[in-house]
């Protein structure tokens, strides 16, 4: 992966599997096409003579512009998975996202109260696993999606030991 | 539990109750006496009788106002109080009347006997209910902050709710309503001197902790809790109101702009005045237990913050406020963050209503008693209203002007061995304040145009609260080697940072010999630590 500007220079960053690019996909279709089908339910009760308003070209343009918002995003689907990284360094881990909107975070392990595992039905059937830490903090928002199952176990056990080890209070 | 509903206590098991021990001096902040108190020997001890009806009033109103107005009402015009063709059912009616009446108060009676606290063995547990039982404890260790609260009716009658979070329970605050004033005092100081590990606390029970002296720091006086107000945004906001309805009543020869404001009149006033009856009489003060807050008109509210507990600062100025140099300070505590009701969140999290220069300086001496720096007013100062590089900030890049074309000479940060500044905004100045060991994760931000102009967001992430560290714009350079400092930096500080329990970290006689405005925190305190 091509370190961007951003991250900490000389470090090695894990991917998360490609096959999550497959679950980006279903969410992707569940949300943009039916997003994209209601939109154009004017255009057909247009098209069928039942309304007579919105304009022809209005009820055309709306899911239209829809619809292409909807292919950048697809196509951008592979990039924004290759980007997900993650790194365990000495003290703590490293998580970085975003092609546009970029993100890099470093979560202490004396600072996780707790580590999640999640598996939605998609993912299960593709044998990965989301991780997310959580921190007293709201803000960190720190998930690695798309790990594989078993990655997604070791890494659990290996920040719950490194966790205890460096345990510190609030 | 016992038949009589109370634990054994592990020290009178055998039914010969051990001889209190006396402390020794050394382990008491203070050479006050020490007073006898069930609340220490790990008892369980009811709240208040009173309690109920003090916090059930409303209901015990709503039932007097509809049976008394009907009455009062057909007396005044004369009537009877029953109409001829209920006459017969009146028995009935009274006596459903009576029934109502008498449940509640047995309601009230039975949540008052299901009621009881213990302190005991690190630990305070708190019974409530009959139908849906519920314990609750709370690690005293982890105790965030603690503060006694007086709503006008318990304060007429002497009470007061005890209120403390702790960081380790999902659900925010223990409730302990209501105790008598004296009494709620001294479990505050007992849960105090046993979360700072002063006594030896289970071991010699009958022995409470004496009150922490205390002394006062700074008042607000009520002329400038007003005066803040009147300068305040939402003053702004009424005159210029005011200015536009009478404009577009003159132009269109017309009134009704004027019932337009009669809701945001409302709204207004409703505002000042809480802020005002949370402002009034503003107090702070300090003891080894931490810092002390009072304040409240009607209702008093008396806020203890452990020395350490504070994750975040944050200091503001309104434009207007620049007029007469004033300041108010907002801090993060774990558990605060998350309570219900907004007025009373964001009265708990305000450090100082309204404050001068000098007022700042001595708060932030007492939430970060070693600057480190050997000149904090130096530092401090240009946080909150320096320009460019003065006192060592590091401002967004000449480059990336045009992003913020006023702000980009004051958004910098600055780093100092104990806390992280972060300083935003020309007009609405802003100072955060974040000490290295309290910072949970650091996140890197850029988008696209921040991109384009080699800056990047920096992002300090601490408990729930008014204070969301953020630094604007940064260069990338500079912005790549501040994550890493301070991912070190808050590792180190994490590592010297040691126990909970905040006196252990000292020899227990070391305490009595703290400087007053200097609580007792870590072990390496530099002297001159003072700002200002």
């Amino acid at each position: 992966m091509r370190t961007e500007a951003i991250d900490p220079p000389g470090i090695a960053w894990q991917r998360v599997s490609p096959r999550y690019i497959t679950v980006r996909l279903v969410q992707w279709a569940l949300g943009n096409l039916v997003a994209v089908l209601v939109l154009s339910l004017p255009l057909m009760l247009v098209l069928a003579g039942v309304w007579v308003w919105p304009p022809l070209w209005l009820a055309v343009t709306v899911p239209a512009v829809m619809l292409l918002v909807a292919l950048w995003r697809l196509v951008l689907i592979p990039r924004q998975v290759r980007a997900i990284g993650y790194a365990e360094r000495d003290d703590d881990l490293l998580i970085r996202t975003g092609i546009f909107f970029q993100r890099t975070m470093a979560v202490p392990y004396g600072r996780m109260q707790y580590v999640d595992i999640s598996v939605g039905p998609v993912e299960r059937g593709l044998g990965l696993c989301t991780l997310k830490l959580h921190t007293a903090s709201p803000g960190t928002n720190a998930q690695i999606p798309g790990l594989p199952a078993a990655e997604g176990a070791r890494l659990r056990e290996q920040l719950a030991a490194r966790g205890e080890a460096r345990l510190a209070g609030l | 539990m016992t038949a009589d509903g109370r634990f054994p206590d592990p020290g009178t098991q055998s039914g010969q109750p051990l001889p209190a021990l006396p402390a020794p001096a050394a382990e008491s902040p203070a050479p006050a006496p020490a007073a006898e108190s069930a609340a220490s020997n790990g008892e369980w001890l009811r709240v208040h009788p009173a309690s109920p009806f003090v916090r059930g009033w409303v209901a015990l109103a709503a039932i007097a106002f509809f049976f008394g107005r009907d009455i009062f009402e057909r007396s005044l015009q004369g009537r009877p109080v029953f109409e001829e063709e209920l006459a017969g059912r009146a028995p009935l009616l009274l006596a459903g009347g009576g029934a109502v009446l008498l449940v509640t108060v047995l309601g009230f009676i039975l949540t008052w006997y299901f009621t009881k606290y213990q302190v005991a063995g690190g630990y305070v547990r708190v019974n409530t209910g009959f139908l849906f039982r519920q314990q609750r404890q709370a690690r005293l260790d982890r105790v965030q902050a603690i503060d006694i609260v007086q709503p006008l009716l318990a304060r007429i009658f002497g009470l007061a709710e005890l209120k403390f979070e702790v960081a380790d329970a999902g659900e925010s605050a223990v409730r302990l309503a209501y105790l008598k004033m004296d009494d709620a005092r001294q479990l505050r100081a007992t849960i105090l001197a046993r979360a700072a590990g002063v006594t030896t606390g289970t071991e010699d029970p009958g022995v409470a902790a004496p009150e922490a002296p205390e002394y006062p720091v700074l008042a607000v006086p009520p002329s400038r809790l007003v005066g803040s107000l009147l300068l305040s945004g939402q003053s702004v906001f009424v005159v210029a109101a005011t200015v536009a309805s009478v404009v577009l009543s003159a132009v269109t020869e017309s009134s009704a702009f004027f019932l337009y404001l009669v809701p945001a009149v409302l709204g207004l006033a409703a505002t000042y005045w809480n802020l005002f009856n949370k402002g009034y009489n503003f107090t702070a003060a300090i003891s080894p237990d931490g810092i002390r807050l009072r304040y409240g008109l009607l209702d008093t509210q008396a806020q203890t913050l452990p020395p350490g507990r504070i994750q975040a600062v944050k200091i503001t100025q309104p434009p207007l406020w620049r007029l007469l140099g004033w300041f108010r300070m907002q801090v993060n505590v774990a558990g605060y963050g998350l309570v219900e009701n907004a007025g009373e969140g964001s009265a708990r999290t305000t450090l100082l209503p309204v404050g001068t220069l000098p007022d700042v300086m001595n708060m932030l001496a007492l939430v970060l008693p070693d600057p480190g720096t050997p000149q904090p007013a130096v530092v401090f100062g240009a946080g909150l209203t320096g320009l460019d590089f003065a006192g060592g900030f590091v401002t967004t890049p000449r480059r990336a002007r045009w992003l913020a074309p006023l702000g980009w000479r004051r958004n910098g940060f600055a780093a100092t061995d104990t806390a992280l500044l972060l300083r935003s905004g020309r007009w609405w100045r802003q100072l955060v304040v974040v000490p290295h060991q309290r910072t949970q994760s650091i996140a890197l931000h850029q988008g696209p145009l921040a991109r384009l102009f080699r800056v990047a967001d920096l992002v300090l992430h601490t408990t729930a609260g008014p204070v969301l560290p953020r630094l604007t714009q940064a260069g990338v350079d500079e912005a790549r080697t501040l994550f890493d400092e301070q991912s070190a930096r808050a590792r180190l500080a994490r590592k010297r940072q040691t126990a909970e329990q905040w006196l252990r970290q000292v020899a227990p006689a070391a305490a009595e010999a703290v400087p007053v405005a200097e609580p007792v925190r870590t072990t390496h305190q530099q002297e001159g630590g003072q700002h200002g």
